[in-house]
């Protein structure tokens, strides 16, 4: 009894252990629609991708979210429409500055655990230690550098507006992460409406055919 | 019925309206199977859904290291309905052990291993074992972090093996390390071990014709209480795959990413491991016995034997009394503790390797092996007390009816010996 009495509570311990261990992560609602995929694209191809590849999108595939073919002539120069998009500063230099290559961008939010929340949690997550260092809660001692000056964002209306920008940066990388999954979920509709209707003629079928054996 | 001349033509050459007659239309089957009897045709159905969609995949995928993350992500985003195919793939490989699961689950509460279905039983668990191989090696080909890091950790349990065990792992990776050598190879595996579970599934199926169908009574039904296997319970199963696959198709379209590790979308590091390691769902209570030994060699035995000692059931199971769980209170009991002991091990498999866990790992693991190794016992007290209380007429009556074919071949088997003996 002893035993059982000293498992539960060591079960207890651990549980709330591995709770403390990551901060929950933010409750955010994601919308996918063009014109905000559009606008959290500007501030990735713009902010981010200064130092992140997004190896597994291409030029072309931006025409997606509301990007016109001159836009994307623009970006790629003299590279072909079907190029990956790189970093825009060398991978060896980053290494040089940073300890490591930045990771890539195109499937984090498939990476992490919450897909884009994941994301916006992290980039509400820098904060300004005493000695007025940057921290990151959700990622103690991140090597990326608090880019937008989160950590000493005072003024709420500035804030709101940051985290605004977030919300749509964090939709951008689900979709670029997945980006067939509007497709996808459109399509399974009507799978699922088929599949129920032939269920319920088999259902049918079935009671019929088994009507003489009961 | 008149016969289409193709088919006459066929018919004077091959036995092809025989066959249809003989294991379709005039097939007997028990008319009291639960719906507990569909997942045997569910999990014929899912291996041929994994044998189409796998086969296209592999149209497109490419077994290199260098290639393999990004032929993925090529199926994902550039190929026609790559996404669909992968994804069903993907989550077709866990329901296939679900449904698996769920069969062997059947069998073992209604007592269907037993004779004379012991070789269906035994057929059943090369198919697992097979399964387990072919699921095994088809998450390396991804190339993420857990697929990589996942082969890295069971192919060196098999350093375990006594004398050879460095050569052994070597041999099995084709190099030193998992790389580019195991990736081809676990395809090319991968690619294979299909082939010989369609032909142990063909043996299966054979077997299963031969003693036909258990049913939950686990009393031979008389002849009137079989009706045929088609139209019934072809349309029985068809209700059954209808469910499924709703279940199946909510997965792959809306939550496609359940059954894939967050890590394995980053692409194989053998330089950086993850911080938790964990094998598939369907691996982590065998997973959960291996940690919970601490000795290497032990914990790759235990692991074995876990799965390997399902095959002594029929064995073990001492009670003469038919239809498993449902007239063998303490069977039925027994059969629910195991249930509640794999989901505590699916869960001790799942957590980082703490004290507390390893702990509770433990005493499911004694609890696993015991429930097997005082089956014997239990199940013999418990036939000895069922029959004192008494049992239904008809259970009495098949045991009794048993009892007397079986004294009767025996004594016809004496006789013709003796007239041999007289004849020399």
């Amino acid at each position: 009894m002893k035993k059982i009495i000293s498992l539960t509570g060591g079960l207890l311990i651990s549980l709330t252990a591995l709770a403390s261990e990551t901060p929950p992560l933010l409750d955010v609602e994601l919308q996918h629609d063009t014109a905000t995929l559009r606008q959290g694209a500007d501030v990735v191809l713009n902010v981010c991708a200064g130092c992140h590849s997004l190896h597994y999108l291409k030029y072309r595939d931006l025409l997606e979210v509301g990007f016109t073919q001159a836009e994307v002539d623009g970006l790629r120069g003299q590279l072909e429409v079907t190029a990956t998009i790189a970093a825009m500063s060398p991978p060896d230099m980053l290494k040089e500055t940073y300890g490591v290559v930045p990771p890539d961008l195109s499937l984090i939010a498939k990476a992490r655990k919450g897909g884009g929340r994941y994301v916006y949690t992290l980039f509400n997550s820098f904060y300004q230690r005493p000695d007025g260092t940057v921290d990151n809660h959700l990622f103690p001692n991140i090597r990326m550098p608090d880019v937008l000056g989160v950590a000493s964002m005072t003024d709420p209306a500035q804030k709101k507006e940051f985290q605004e920008s977030m919300r749509k940066v964090a939709a951008f990388l689900e979709w670029a992460a997945d980006p067939n999954a509007a497709e996808r979920r459109g399509m399974g509709v009507y799978v699922l409406i088929y599949l129920f209707i032939i269920t319920l003629l088999f259902w049918l079928m079935k009671r019929r055919i088994w009507s003489d054996v009961h | 019925m008149s016969k289409h001349p193709v088919v006459q033509w066929i018919d004077r050459r091959f036995p092809f309206t025989a066959f249809f007659k003989h294991e379709l239309t005039e097939y007997k089957v028990p008319r009291n199977l639960s719906y507990w009897w569909n997942f045997g045709f569910l999990a014929g159905f899912v291996l041929v859904l994994q044998v189409v969609s796998g086969v296209f995949l592999a149209m497109h995928y490419k077994p290199d290291a260098q290639l393999a993350f990004a032929s993925i992500e090529h199926i994902m985003r550039d190929v026609n309905y790559g996404w669909l195919l992968r994804y069903m793939h993907s989550t077709g490989a866990s329901a296939f052990f679900v449904v698996i699961y769920i069969h062997m689950a059947r069998t073992l509460y209604y007592g269907s291993f037993r004779a004379p279905r012991e070789l269906m039983w035994w057929s059943g668990q090369v198919l697992l074992l097979t399964l387990m191989a072919t699921a095994f090696m088809g998450y390396l080909l991804p190339w993420g972090q857990m697929s990589y890091w996942g082969a890295q950790v069971i192919t060196n349990l098999f350093r375990a093996t006594p004398f050879i065990g460095d050569q052994v792992v070597v041999w099995l990776r084709g190099d030193f390390v998992v790389g580019d050598a195991t990736l081809n190879r676990f395809f090319v595996l991968h690619f294979f071990f299909p082939f010989l579970i369609f032909g142990i599934v063909g043996l299966h199926l054979v077997a299963l014709h031969f003693v036909r169908s258990s049913n939950p009574s686990g009393i031979n039904l008389k002849d009137e209480d079989n009706i045929s296997l088609h139209p019934y319970f072809t349309f029985k199963d068809l209700f059954g795959l209808g469910i499924f696959l709703l279940i199946f198709c909510g997965f792959v379209f809306f939550y496609p990413d359940f059954f894939i590790e967050p890590d394995n979308n980053i692409p194989a590091d053998p330089l950086k491991t993850p911080p938790h390691i964990t094998p598939e769902w369907y691996f982590l209570p065998f997973y959960a016995i291996l940690r919970a030994i601490p000795d290497m060699l032990g914990g790759v035995v235990a692991m074995t034997l876990s799965i390997l000692v399902f095959a002594a059931m029929p064995y073990l199971d001492r009670s003469q009394i038919p239809g498993g769980s449902r007239y063998r209170p303490f069977y039925r009991a027994m059969f629910w503790a195991f249930v509640v002991d794999l989901s505590v091990l699916t869960y001790v498999g799942a957590q980082p390797a703490t004290d507390e866990m390893a702990l509770v790992g433990r005493i499911a693991t004694i609890i696993y092996f015991s429930l097997f190794m005082v089956l014997p016992i239990i199940s013999k007290r418990e036939e000895a007390w069922l029959f004192v209380r008494g049992l239904p007429q008809e259970v009495m009556a098949m045991i009794a009816g048993e009892k007397e074919s079986d004294r009767r071949k025996r004594s016809m088997d004496r006789r013709k010996t003796e007239r041999r003996q007289g004849e020399e």
